[in-house]
């Protein structure tokens, strides 16, 4: 996953590759992805969470369908 | 606590104060250890924690560098590698694998960071920072190419 400055800029960036457009999300939305996957990271008590955890968190900051489900076979 | 949690651990302690200038006890290019290297920091067989880095593997915690793997491409969110994540917390610098592990750095390491990147289609700088636990607002887009089923399929492209 990459940043860009802009929608626009990640389309210019699609173009060139000849890849479709998929999901965009925002500096707030990543946060709390990060804090959620990374925030106990140094804890003994850390993993990684299981796939129907994954689709809760992503659901959590409206990231939802099969793009966002790790046991989907079509996205 | 079990010796794959030990080992773990160490390995998070050997990276966290590896980034540090004044921490560095065993001088190497990267910031991630060897299986050698926390071997010798825990007194322990070698092959023992290569058995640890491969069960970490296994359960999606760690990414062995292709053809040696005794050496660690990805402990996440930290990179083995240089990359265009730059994160910087206080006087240290890390790697990160990418957008969300730069942020993810400064989540596990639970400071304020300064991160590097730039705008993937134009090359034009981002600085992004995180303040007071929380990311300083700007404009800027997160763009996932790879459906979360497919993320371990090539972790090093996702």
């Amino acid at each position: 996953m990459l940043f860009f400055r802009s929608e626009e800029t990640v389309d210019r960036w699609c173009k060139q590759r000849g890849l479709p457009r998929c999901p965009i999300i925002n500096l707030e939305q990543l946060w709390f992805l990060a804090v959620t996957w990374y925030g106990n990271r140094l804890t003994a008590e850390s993993r990684r969470p299981g796939p129907d955890e994954m689709v809760q968190i992503f659901a959590q900051v409206g990231l939802e369908g099969p793009f966002w489900d790790p046991k989907a076979d079509q996205w | 606590m079990d010796f794959d949690t030990t080992v773990k651990m160490k390995l998070y302690e050997m990276i966290a104060g590896r980034a540090d200038p004044l921490a560095i006890k065993i001088p190497t290019l990267a910031n991630i250890p060897t299986s050698i290297e926390v071997a010798q920091v825990l007194g322990v067989p070698l092959e023992d924690v290569a058995a640890v880095f491969e069960r970490l593997h296994k359960k999606r915690l760690l990414v062995p560098e292709p053809g040696d793997p005794t050496r660690i491409r990805m402990a996440p969110p930290f990179s083995g590698v240089e990359t265009p994540f730059k994160v910087r917390v206080k006087q240290r610098t890390f790697f990160a694998n990418c957008a969300w592990d730069s942020l993810g750095i400064a989540a596990a390491l639970h400071e304020d960071a300064i991160i590097d990147a730039s705008d993937a289609a134009t090359g034009e700088p981002i600085t992004l920072e995180v303040k007071l636990g929380q990311p300083v607002a700007q404009e800027c887009a997160i763009h996932f190419v790879v459906p979360a089923a497919k993320w371990w399929e090539d972790i090093i492209y996702t």
